[in-house]
C-alpha cells in the first residue's frame, strides 16, 4: 500500500492511494479439476444429480436448483455462438458447448466480427503453455467445418488445482475535501495544524469535520492547535506483514493534541523498542511533533513525536 | 412481540487452511448441517442473510451473489449485512427483524470467512483513514494493544491476567470438536511468548482460520413445531461509536454498554453474574475478553483480573466464559460472532457435547468489530421468558 | 401471514446531495452529513430522536474496509444501534422498514452513497464476478450488459436503435431535475455515442455519478405526529438470481418479477398498472426495458412502447439510474424520489399521483432486485 500526497497548494485536490494485495483463493473440487484439465486441452462439465443440467465450467452446485453436482462429464470442445458482445477489451461470447445445456462465458479469437452469427458453430483454440487457469482455452473461433460431439464419461481426470495466484489492484483518488484539505495545506505550507470547533459541545476536532459526530451540528471556528499533546495510548509493533508501511520496530501511539478532545494517530520515536517498553512512553506522555523535511500535505509531514518533559 | 428462537446451527470444521473447498463450498457445509439440524431444507427457508468480513479479505467483492449457487438461494431474498468482526451478530439481528416484521418465516443466516485466501493485516488496516492514520496501522493490533496497556495502568488488566484467558480459552478448545487449534499452553508460555504487537504476544492472538457458521431462525409457533429444542432470542442489539468521537473513550467501550443495558432491560436481567449460565464472548485477542467481563458488567470496573484469576470464569466457574474456546479455537472473522450465538444456543438446548455446561438455560452472546466502535449483545433461553 | 411492515411504516422525510459526476472537493463524510441533515429538515425530528442507523456503501468503492465505521459521525450514527447492508440503500430502507414494523424501534435512518469517481467503476464491478473463470476472460458490466441487450433485442425483434428513445427520454427528465446534473446538451458529444459493447453505445449505460442519499423511516404513531402528508410502505419485495452470466436467461429478469411480485402481495397490488409513478434502476437502457417487463408494466419485448411520446407519465419522472447512477445508492434514490414526488415534496411529479414503486438492482448484470411500494393516505 502507498499513498501519495502530490498535490500542490494550488489544488490540493486529491491524494491516491494504491491497494495491491495477494490473494491465494481456493476454486473448489470441481471448478479445480476444470482448471487443471484444461492444461490436458480437455474440457470438464458438471452434471446436477437433481435436475440433470449440465454446466461449464463444472461446478460443485447447481446454480439452477442448488443441488450438489452428481458427475463429472468431458465436455466436446465444440458447440455453438449463442452471443456476444464488441467491447474495448475484445469479444466476448456465449459458447454452448456440444451436449451442454448452460453456455460457457469465453472470448473470441481468430475470427472477423462481421463473420459472427448467432448458432455459428466455433471451436476452442488452446493457449502453447498451459497456466493452468481459464486462459489455457485462448478463446473460440468460427469453425464451420466442426462436427457436433458428444458427453463422454471422465476417466482418470487430473487433481483438481487447489490453488490459484492472484492480486488485486486499486487505486483511489481520495478527495481532501474542504475540511481535511484546509488542514493539510496548513501543515504543508505552513507546519500549522488546524482543528475545527463544535459550536454545541464546544470540543476541538483534529481532524477537521463538517459535523460534530455527537452533537450532529455543523461545525464552526478554525482553531490553531500546538504541535504538543499527550500520549493517550501506545504499543510496540514488532509483526512484519505484507503490504506493510513502516519498518518495524516502531511504536504506535493515539495522541490527543494539546487543546483537542480526538486522536490523531503516530508513531512515536526517538527510542528502541526496549526503552518504549520499559515505560518511557506510556499513556499519559507528552511529546511533540518533529518535523519532516518533507512538504507532502498529510501526516508524513511529522516525522513522529518525541517524548518530551512533563506528563498529563 | 414475536419472539424468535434459534431452530437450528451448523459448523463447518474450521481449519487454517482449506483447500478443499471454495469460499462458497465453506458457506455450503455449514448450511447443511444447520439445515440438518433443524430437519430442515432450502425449500423451507424465505430468506437468506449472508454475513462476511470485509470483502477485501477474500478478493471477491459482495460474496453473497457469488454464494447464491452454492445455497441453493435462487429466486429468494438474499442480503449481506456487513460489520467487521460481530458481522454474524449483526446478521442474526437483521434475520430477527425480517421475521418480526413480516417479510419472512424462516431467515437463514451464513456467516464465513476463508482467511487463508488474503492478506489479513493489510486488508484490516484499510480500516484506518487513508489521510489519519493508515500507514502506521497494523491491523486492529495496533490500537488493541495501545488500549490494553492503558487500561494495565487504570484497570488493572496484567498480562499475566490476559494469559489466564489465553490458557482457559485453549484449554476449553481442547473439547470443542469444531475447534482447530488443540494445544494447551500455560500462564508462563503465554507471558514469555514472541511479541507481536507489545504488550500482545502471539500467544495472546487467535489463530487466523477458514470457517463458517449458520443458523436458522423461526417465529413462536413455527420453532416448536420445527424442533423440540429451540433456543429462544431473549434479546439482541448492536451499537455503534463514531471512530474519533470528541473524548471517545476506549479504556471501556460505550456501545458495548449501551447494547448490553438495552438488552438486559428486555431480557429482564439485573445481575448478570448471577444470572446466566454460560457465556460466549468474541476475543480478538486475550485483552479484550477481560475488557467485556467489565462492560458486561460480569464484574465491576477494573475487576476483570480478579474474576479471571478467581476461576469463575472457567467451565467449572460459576459464569462460564467461552467453553467453546472462544476465538482461539477458531477465529473466522467473519463466523465468529455467529459462531458465538450458536454456540449458546447449543448450550441452553443441552447441545454442546464435551464442552456443556450442564443445566445451562441461560446464555450471554458478545460480539463486535471495527474500530472496537460495533458492538453487539445477545442473551438466549431454554425458555421464552 | 400478515405482512406487519404494510402501511405501518412511513417515510417521512427524504433528502439527497445533488449527484455529479465528480464531487471532488468534498468528501463521502460531506455528502453524507449533507444529506442526513436536509432529510431532517421539515420533520420536526432531531437526530436524537433516531433510534437507528441502516446504511449503505461500497468498502471497493470507498477504498476502505468496513467503511460504515469511518462515517458513523457523518451519519448521525453515534451510540445508536447501526448496520451495514453492502447492496443498494433500497435494502438498507426494506431493513429499516422490517425494525420499525417489528415495534423495536419507532424511527429509522437509512443512508446510502458512494463515489465512484475516487476509481476505476470497473473495478467495482468486476470484482463482483467469481475469479476463476469469468474475471479473466475480461467480464465487466459494459460486457454483460452488451450480452444481454443482443438476447434481448434479437429474442424480441427489437432493433438497437429504438434504444435511443430510452436514453433521450432519461435524459431529458434528468436534463429537468434539479438534483441530478445531466443534460440533453451533454448527450450531444460523440463520447456518448460510442459503441461500448456491442450492440450497446455508452449513452446507453448507466452514467457513474457520485452523491448520498437518507431517507427517514418512523413508525405509524410517529409519523401521525409529524402530520403533513405520511408516504406508508406498503410492500416489499427481494429475489437474488444465480451468480454466471452465462446460466441466466439474459432477455428476462425473473428475479425482478419475484421481488414484484412479494410487494405486489403484501400491498395487495394486482399488479403494476397499481402504481402512478414507477421509478426504477436499470444497469442499461436494455436492462431498463427488461426491469419494466418484470414488474409487469409491458409484455416481454413490448417495454419500448412505453417510451412512446406522452406515455407513461409516472415512469421514471426523475430520469432513473441511467442518466445519473450513484452505485450503491441509485435504488435509495429512487425511493427517496417517490416518496418526494407523493408527498408533494417533488417538482416534477406527476399530476394526482397516490401510488408508486422503487425499484433497485444489484450485482453484474442485474442479478439481484428489490421493490419497495408506497401510497399517500
Amino acid at each position: 500500500m502507498t499513498n501519495n500526497a502530490t498535490s500542490t497548494r494550488e489544488t490540493m485536490g486529491s491524494m491516491t492511494s494504491r491497494l495491491s494485495m495477494p490473494y491465494t483463493l481456493t476454486a473448489g473440487k470441481a471448478m479445480g479439476t476444470f482448471l487443471a484439465e484444461l492444461g490436458a486441452q480437455r474440457i470438464i462439465g458438471s452434471r446436477c444429480a437433481a435436475c440433470a443440467t449440465v454446466r461449464v465450467p463444472a461446478q460443485d452446485f447447481c446454480g439452477d436448483c442448488g443441488a450438489e453436482t452428481g458427475e463429472l462429464v468431458a465436455v466436446p470442445s465444440t458447440g455453438e455462438l449463442t452471443g456476444w458482445t464488441v467491447t474495448e477489451r475484445g469479444i466476448l461470447a456465449f459458447v454452448l458447448l456440444d451436449g451442454t445445456d448452460v453456455p460457457l462465458l469465453h472470448r473470441i479469437v481468430d475470427t472477423d466480427v462481421s463473420s459472427l452469427v448467432l448458432g455459428a458453430r466455433v471451436s476452442a483454440r488452446w493457449a502453447a503453455e498451459p497456466a493452468g487457469n481459464v486462459m489455457d482455452i485462448t478463446g473460440f473461433a468460427i469453425d464451420a467445418e466442426s462436427t457436433v460431439g458428444a458427453l463422454a464419461p471422465t476417466n482418470e481426470l487430473l487433481a483438481p488445482i487447489e490453488q490459484l495466484a492472484y492480486r488485486m489492484e486499486l487505486t483511489y483518488e481520495h478527495s481532501y475535501g474542504h475540511f481535511y484539505g484546509s488542514l493539510f495545506d496548513s501543515v504543508k505550507n505552513d507546519r500549522r495544524i488546524r482543528g475545527i470547533r463544535c459550536p454545541s459541545c464546544r470540543n476541538v476536532l483534529l481532524p477537521p469535520r463538517g459535523f460534530c459526530d455527537v452533537c450532529f451540528v455543523p461545525t464552526k471556528d478554525w482553531i490553531d492547535i500546538p504541535d504538543t499533546g499527550t500520549v493517550q495510548a501506545c504499543s510496540v509493533v514488532h509483526i512484519e506483514f505484507v503490504g506493510q508501511r513502516m519498518t518495524p520496530p516502531y511504536v504506535y501511539a493515539e495522541i490527543v493534541l494539546d487543546g483537542t478532545a480526538t486522536r490523531l494517530i503516530h508513531s512515536v520515536g526517538g527510542l528502541s523498542a526496549e526503552e518504549a517498553r520499559s515505560g518511557i512512553v506510556k499513556p499519559g506522555s507528552r511529546v511533540k511533533a518533529v518535523w519532516s523535511d518533507r512538504a507532502t500535505g498529510s501526516l508524513a509531514d511529522i516525522e513522529y513525536f518525541q517524548v518530551i518533559d512533563g506528563s498529563a | 412481540m414475536t419472539n424468535i428462537a434459534i431452530v437450528g446451527t451448523g459448523q463447518t470444521a474450521h481449519a487454517r487452511r482449506r483447500l478443499d473447498v471454495s469460499q462458497a463450498g465453506l458457506a455450503r457445509e455449514a448450511v447443511m448441517e444447520a439445515l440438518a439440524d433443524a430437519g430442515l431444507t432450502m425449500a423451507d427457508i424465505d430468506s437468506v442473510v449472508v454475513a462476511s468480513g470485509p470483502a477485501m479479505f477474500g478478493a471477491v467483492n459482495q460474496p453473497e451473489k457469488w454464494l447464491v449457487d452454492a445455497l441453493g438461494a435462487r429466486f429468494k431474498p438474499v442480503v449481506r449485512v456487513t460489520s467487521g468482526g460481530g458481522t454474524g451478530l449483526a446478521g442474526a439481528l437483521a434475520a430477527m427483524n425480517q421475521i418480526k416484521g413480516g417479510v419472512a418465516k424462516r431467515v437463514l443466516v451464513v456467516a464465513y470467512d476463508k482467511l487463508s485466501e488474503g492478506a489479513l493485516q493489510a486488508s484490516i488496516s484499510t480500516l484506518y483513514d487513508p489521510f489519519w492514520g493508515r500507514e502506521f496501522a497494523v491491523g486492529i493490533m495496533g490500537f488493541s494493544a495501545a488500549y490494553w496497556r492503558a487500561r494495565m495502568d487504570r484497570l488493572g488488566h496484567t498480562e499475566e491476567a490476559a494469559a489466564m484467558v489465553a490458557v482457559k480459552n485453549r484449554a476449553n478448545s481442547m473439547l470443542n470438536p469444531k475447534a482447530h487449534v488443540k494445544k494447551e499452553v500455560t500462564v508462563e508460555e503465554v507471558l514469555a511468548s514472541k511479541p507481536l504487537c507489545w504488550p500482545i504476544k502471539v500467544l495472546d492472538v487467535p489463530p487466523i482460520s477458514d470457517g463458517a457458521c449458520a443458523v436458522i431462525l423461526a417465529a413462536e409457533g413455527d420453532a416448536e413445531a420445527i424442533t423440540s429444542t429451540p433456543a429462544w432470542i431473549r434479546g439482541m442489539a448492536y451499537y455503534s461509536e463514531a471512530d474519533n468521537a470528541a473524548h471517545r473513550s476506549m479504556l471501556q467501550s460505550e456501545p458495548l454498554k449501551i447494547a448490553a443495558a438495552k438488552v438486559y432491560r428486555a431480557s429482564g436481567v439485573t445481575n448478570p453474574r448471577r444470572q446466566f449460565d454460560v457465556a460466549e464472548v468474541q476475543e480478538p485477542y486475550t485483552c479484550f475478553e477481560l475488557s467485556y467481563y467489565e462492560g458486561l458488567g460480569l464484574c465491576p470496573e477494573g475487576g476483570a483480573a480478579e474474576l479471571i484469576a478467581s476461576g469463575a470464569t472457567q467451565m467449572t466457574g460459576d459464569i462460564p466464559v467461552n467453553p467453546s474456546g472462544g476465538c482461539m479455537g477458531a477465529n473466522p472473522i467473519g463466523a465468529t460472532a455467529l459462531i458465538r450465538l450458536a454456540e449458546a444456543a447449543m448450550q441452553v438446548t443441552g447441545k454442546a457435547g464435551a464442552h456443556q455446561i450442564q443445566g445451562a438455560e441461560l446464555g450471554l452472546v458478545q460480539a463486535g468489530g471495527g474500530w472496537a466502535n460495533l458492538r453487539g449483545v445477545a442473551v438466549v433461553g431454554s425458555t421464552k421468558d | 401471514m400478515v405482512a406487519a411492515t404494510s402501511r405501518n411504516v412511513a417515510v417521512v422525510g427524504s433528502a439527497q446531495t445533488q449527484l455529479k459526476a465528480a464531487w471532488s472537493d468534498r468528501q463521502h463524510v460531506d455528502l453524507i452529513s449533507e444529506a442526513v441533515a436536509r432529510a431532517l429538515l421539515g420533520t420536526g425530528l432531531r437526530i436524537e430522536d433516531v433510534d437507528f442507523v441502516i446504511d449503505s456503501g461500497s468498502d471497493f468503492l470507498d477504498g476502505r474496509s468496513i467503511s460504515n465505521c469511518g462515517f458513523l459521525g457523518a451519519m448521525g450514527a453515534h451510540h445508536k444501534e447501526e448496520s451495514r447492508v453492502e447492496e443498494d440503500g433500497l435494502w438498507s430502507a426494506l431493513y429499516g422498514a422490517t425494525k420499525i414494523a417489528s415495534g423495536s424501534a419507532s424511527v429509522g435512518l437509512i443512508v446510502a452513497y458512494s463515489k465512484s469517481s475516487e476509481s476505476d467503476p470497473n473495478d467495482y464491478w468486476t470484482s463482483l464476478a467469481e475469479p476463476f473463470t469469468q474475471r479473466p476472460v475480461g467480464l465487466d458490466q459494459n460486457a454483460v450488459a452488451g450480452l444481454f441487450a443482443q438476447r434481448y433485442l434479437t429474442r424480441f425483434g427489437v432493433p438497437a436503435s429504438a434504444l435511443r428513445a430510452v436514453t433521450h427520454r432519461a435524459w431529458a427528465a434528468a436534463d429537468g431535475n434539479t438534483f441530478v446534473d445531466a443534460t440533453l446538451e451533454m448527450l450531444q458529444d460523440e463520447y456518448w455515442s460510442q459503441e461500448i459493447a456491442s450492440p450497446l453505445r455508452r449513452s446507453d449505460m448507466a452514467r457513474p455519478v457520485d452523491g448520498a442519499v437518507a431517507v427517514l423511516l418512523a413508525s405509524k404513531d410517529v409519523a401521525r405526529q409529524i402530520g403533513g402528508s405520511p408516504v406508508w410502505v406498503t410492500g416489499m419485495g427481494s429475489a437474488i438470481d444465480q451468480h454466471f452470466i452465462a446460466a441466466r436467461d439474459g432477455a428476462t429478469l425473473p428475479a425482478a418479477a419475484a421481488a414484484a411480485s412479494a410487494a405486489y402481495r403484501m400491498a395487495g397490488a394486482s399488479g403494476a398498472s397499481d402504481f402512478d409513478i414507477v421509478e426504477v434502476s436499470a444497469g442499461s437502457t436494455a436492462g431498463e426495458l427488461m426491469v419494466l417487463e418484470a414488474l409487469g408494466m409491458a409484455e416481454p419485448g413490448k417495454a419500448i412502447d412505453l417510451y412512446a411520446d406522452g406515455a407513461s407519465p409516472g415512469l421514471n419522472p426523475s430520469g432513473g439510474a441511467l442518466p445519473a447512477d450513484v452505485v450503491m445508492a441509485s435504488g435509495l434514490v429512487r425511493l427517496h424520489e417517490v416518496a418526494a414526488q407523493l408527498g408533494g415534496r417533488s417538482d416534477h411529479a406527476p399530476q394526482g399521483a397516490r401510488r408508486g414503486l422503487a425499484h433497485a438492482s444489484g450485482g453484474l448484470g442485474m442479478q439481484n432486485h428489490c421493490v419497495i411500494t408506497l401510497e399517500t393516505s
